[in-house]
């Protein structure tokens, strides 16, 4: 304790220190305590620190422990998927027309690439990038469905190893084995088969196609696209552990890929080929079908083009080669291209003049080269300027005069036409088993005040009866048409595809056709056999048919109508310009009695019908049955 | 009216107080450094030689440390000034002749290589223990920007190394001494303004590394792949670790290099996601109670060299836990510091050590204030 003497005298040393600005002299018992408080303060901000801390490593540690769990995981764990092998595609015959083979890319995995521009400076020493594979790596890059970075596909051994010298440039590029679709007969079945590509955010929205989880390949057209889901199969997985840099630690899982089921098809690939081979420099298409359980035996589009190139990322310039192509390839014609039928409809028209009792067999009409029509300047000219004369339906269908069917259809009159044509198939899908399918039209009132802003002319009703005017059909609606006619209202949906098969299961799944059957109301079986014996005569009966003059084939009988639709003007067809020449179309069926195959063929400025596409389709006919005949003498 | 008499010594008997070691202290750093042996061993993924390394620097702490604590608080007064000017003279060399990687703080004598910048973690309160050991307290505000200037040198030169961290450290560490001698609380509370007045300046002369660091401490998502990257892994290594730990050697994110500097500065965040909430809690009161003990002593401390010494000492460990621990949670920029007596590194083991060694020595030789 401070006596009262002592704080006096510290009262005065202060006083003496204050004024001599003297060091103070020390109290040691005021220092300790002033140190022990201030050790105290101290001691309460470091319990103070200590609690919040524990706080926050409450919070990080327990309170967000799943979140923070779920991240751990994300980070050290990756997908890999392991792609599934695609069915292969066959024809009725077991051929081959898409399978897969092994190949290799060179591809950088994106979790080994922190910064692409970086990378891409570092590609361009190993091998020249171009501003476009520059933008395509980007764009892989930027791609979230990628997990990989395709740097070359398909690289071959050679190119491999001029890149392997320098690869410490970038260490990350490997190669990975990929197995890739390759089609055997890729130009005379581009159009059925289609071709597989790079998912799209198309293909992401599409709700025909199922899109497994890792899948980077889809159909994108054709057959490819229809079956996508069967011939796809599921992608398996691989889960990896791997460290900071990507490097795989561990296989944690794996769940094998799920193989696709492989496609058997209607196509005879034989006469697939062989047909393609004979139409290859023109455009047009061909379809032959079996009217007895709709397979589809040949669907070509001619002319055709390399699926193969889509397989592989294709390159500008051979794309561009094909969308400007004149001859247009990519367009599927059986399905999409839409022709005036020309005198292909007058079977159909006479058919249903016959029904209606509008005319009778003997109905005669008296052709002199042209048909005048009341308050109409210009007369209808028939194609044969000397006319017919008088020429009852038969002898019309056979000679296909034009006159008569201007009479008849002005007879029939527009809404009962374009009616009873909807019976035949016209006008609608025919539903077969692709995408891309066109309607067709049948003209009518409604539609032209619709889409024209315009009342029918009854002019217009004189075109649609000789095939013509607004009247469109696809060439598949045709043949469907023409099965209808051959098999006497007994129709099936025509198909590609015949059965599938699970090869795991081994188990075959068929297409029934029993089951997309449907039987089509017939006029009186009289007034078909009319129509059905013109067409016999048109090609049977010498000097009179249109499609007469070409060979027999072999010892059956067929039937057929010939058809040329005009192209821009009635004279165009006298040009020697080909794009101002007439479509030739011919629709057939064979053998004239018990029908087995329905040909349709349209060449797209062929000329006329006769000339151009009766012979294609004399040669179809022929093809069939001399094969048929050699099968059967191989059984006997 | 003061008798100086016997040191404590004779009061107790055993092992620690024939050796002056302190076993409330000893004990704790020991299994401090334990902890880091196995962390070490499981973030390296079962690198015996690296451990077997760390536990070599340990034994040579621990030699440090009790030599220290032979050592009469009176010889260190002593040696005080020659110590820390000496130690001056080499970061000036550093500043000349440093090796290293990106900042040069190593300093080659052929034989050994160390960081002076890490023995002015003791020098710096050692010196000014010592300017005011002879002094009045409160200090005069003269003595006080003396002390200023004892501070701000080295803190100056270790910045310009650049090592933004242990300068913060120092600079601190300097602070609690000044404070701790009785300086008053406007007076401290001004010059703190005045300094934060040149942080403009500090900003122009930073490196751009460190400035980046600081801006992605203030926006983490500006930098997600670079520092922000580093703190967003730490915190996710902690808060996958859960309560329990994903249990030794199970540490993912440590082991498969997602974390980076996961045996010096992040050993922290490797030691949590192993040994969970439970573990970082044990470890930390491990910390507090190092702390507490050394405050303890320093109020026991019988005259001003001894309790401004021991109190900026243990206050000074602390605060580089706090560092440490807030840079991998978030709560501060990613600077370099190390986790006491946990990550590897041989000069910052050794320092720590020899500071426990100059707390014991205090605590042990403290005179007895005989009645």
């Amino acid at each position: 304790m401070k006596t009262k003497a002592r704080s006096d005298s510290i009262r005065k040393r202060r006083n003496i220190e204050e004024k001599y600005s003297w060091d103070r002299i020390s109290d040691s018992d005021s220092e300790r305590k002033s140190h022990k408080s201030r050790a105290i303060v101290a001691a309460g901000i470091v319990l103070l620190f200590f609690i919040t801390y524990i706080f926050k490593l409450y919070e990080v540690q327990v309170s967000d422990h799943e979140y923070y769990s779920v991240k751990s995981d994300s980070n050290r764990i990756r997908i890999r998927p392991v792609q599934a092998t695609r069915g292969i595609i066959y024809d009725r015959a077991g051929k081959i027309l898409a399978e897969n083979i092994n190949t290799f890319d060179l591809i950088i995995k994106k979790e080994r690439i922190s910064d692409i521009d970086l990378l891409l400076q570092k590609l361009s020493r190993l091998m020249s990038i171009d501003k476009a594979k520059q933008e395509n790596l980007k764009e892989q890059f930027m791609n979230r469905r990628l997990k990989d970075l395709t740097i070359i596909e398909d690289i071959t051994l050679d190119e491999y190893s001029k890149i392997a010298v320098d690869q410490h440039i970038v260490p990350s590029i490997e190669l990975a084995p990929k197995s890739k679709r390759k089609y055997l007969s890729p130009l005379s079945t581009s159009h059925i088969i289609g071709y597989v590509g790079k998912v799209s955010d198309d293909d992401l929205e599409s709700d025909v196609v199922k899109i497994h989880e890792g899948m980077t390949e889809i159909g994108k057209i054709g057959l490819e696209r229809f079956y996508q889901n069967i011939l796809s199969g599921e992608p398996g997985y691989e889960k990896l552990e791997t460290d900071a840099l990507g490097e795989v630690i561990r296989t944690i899982e794996t769940k094998e890929p799920i193989r696709g089921k492989d496609v058997y098809l209607t196509i005879d690939l034989d006469m697939q080929n062989y047909i393609y081979e004979m139409v290859k420099d023109k455009e047009g298409a061909v379809v032959v079908m079996n009217p007895n359980n709709g397979d589809i035996l040949s669907f070509v589009s001619f002319p055709g083009y390399d699926t193969n190139l889509f397989t592989k990322s294709i390159s500008q310039k051979d794309y561009s080669g094909l969308i400007n192509n004149k001859r247009k390839p990519l367009i599927n014609r059986v399905i999409s291209g839409q022709y005036p039928p020309g005198s292909t409809l007058k079977p159909f028209i006479g058919l249903i003049a016959l029904d209606e009792n509008i005319i009778d067999s003997s109905k005669l009409v008296n052709c002199d080269g042209a048909y005048e029509l009341k308050n109409h300047k210009r007369p209808f000219k028939c194609w044969k300027k000397t006319g017919h004369g008088d020429a009852d339906l038969s002898y019309s269908l056979t000679q296909s005069c034009d006159v008569f069917f201007y009479r008849v259809a002005e007879l029939t009159g527009i809404d009962t036409i374009s009616e009873k044509l909807y019976k035949y198939g016209f006008g609608q899908k025919t539903y077969l088993d692709m995408y891309g399918e066109k309607d067709g039209l049948i003209p009518d009132r409604a539609w032209k005040r619709k889409t024209k802003q315009e009342p029918w002319y009854p002019g217009e009703t004189l075109n649609v009866g000789i095939g013509q005017g607004y009247f469109l059909a696809t060439p598949m609606q045709l043949t469907l048409s023409t099965a209808v006619l051959a098999k006497d209202g007994l129709t099936f949906t025509p198909h590609i595809l015949s059965s599938y098969q699970d090869t795991k299961k081994n188990k075959l799944y068929k297409y029934l056709p029993d089951q997309n059957k449907f039987i089509v109301n017939m006029p009186e079986q009289y007034h078909l056999e009319i129509v059905k014996r013109a067409m016999w005569r048109v090609v049977n009966e010498k000097g009179v048919g249109t499609a007469s003059n070409m060979k027999k084939v072999g010892n059956i009988e067929y039937a057929g109508k010939t058809g040329t639709a005009q192209v821009y003007s009635l004279d165009a067809g006298k040009s020697d310009k080909k794009q101002l020449q007439d479509h030739a179309l011919f629709i057939s069926y064979a053998p004239y009695e018990n029908p087995e195959i329905i040909v349709t063929v349209i060449v797209e400025h062929g000329g006329g019908g006769s000339t151009t596409a009766a012979p294609i389709a004399r040669n179809i006919i022929d093809f069939y049955m001399k094969r048929k005949t050699q099968k059967v003498s191989m059984h006997d | 009216m003061i008798d100086y008499l016997e040191t404590n010594r004779r009061r107790f008997s055993g092992i620690s107080s024939l050796l002056y070691i302190d076993a409330k202290l000893f004990v704790p750093i020991v299994f401090i450094t334990f902890l880091g042996l196995i962390t070490i061993y499981s973030s390296s993924s079962g690198d015996i030689a690296l451990v077997i390394k760390q536990f070599t620097r340990i034994v040579i702490g621990v030699v440090v440390m009790i030599f220290l604590a032979q050592i009469n608080p009176d010889n260190l007064k002593l040696f005080a000034p020659v110590l820390y000017f000496t130690t001056i003279l080499l970061l000036i060399l550093v500043l000349l002749f440093g090796v290293g990687k990106s900042a040069d703080r190593w300093l080659d004598l052929y034989f050994i290589r160390f960081q002076p910048s890490e023995l002015m973690k003791i020098f710096v309160p050692l010196m000014l223990a010592t300017y005011y050991a002879d002094k009045p307290l409160p200090p005069r505000t003269k003595y006080i920007f003396i002390a200023i200037a004892i501070v701000i040198v080295p803190v100056l030169l270790i910045m310009r190394q650049p090592d933004l961290g242990t300068a913060l450290l120092i600079g601190m560490s300097g602070a609690i001494a000044i404070l701790l001698a009785g300086m008053s609380l406007k007076f401290f509370i001004g010059s703190s303004i005045s300094f934060a007045a040149l942080i403009p300046i500090l900003w122009m002369n930073m490196h751009s590394y460190q400035k980046q660091r600081v801006i992605t401490f203030f926006n983490p998502e500006s930098d997600p792949l670079g520092s922000g990257y580093h703190l967003m892994q730490s915190k996710i290594a902690l808060g996958s670790g859960g309560f329990f730990g994903k249990g030794l050697l199970n540490g993912t994110q440590s082991k498969l290099g997602f974390v980076p500097e996961h045996s010096t500065d992040f050993i922290f965040t490797a030691f949590g996601e192993e040994f969970g909430f439970l573990g970082i809690l044990i470890l930390m009161s491990l910390y507090l109670f190092i702390a507490l003990r050394g405050l303890s002593i320093s109020i026991k401390a019988t005259d001003n060299f001894g309790r401004i010494l021991t109190g900026t000492l243990s206050l000074t460990i602390f605060l580089y836990v706090l560092v440490n621990v807030g840079m991998v949670i978030g709560f501060l920029p990613v600077v370099g510091a190390p986790l006491p007596f946990m990550s590897y590194g041989g000069t910052s083991m050794v320092t720590l050590f020899a500071t426990f060694g100059i707390i014991m020595s205090i605590k042990s030789h403290q005179r007895i204030l005989r009645k």
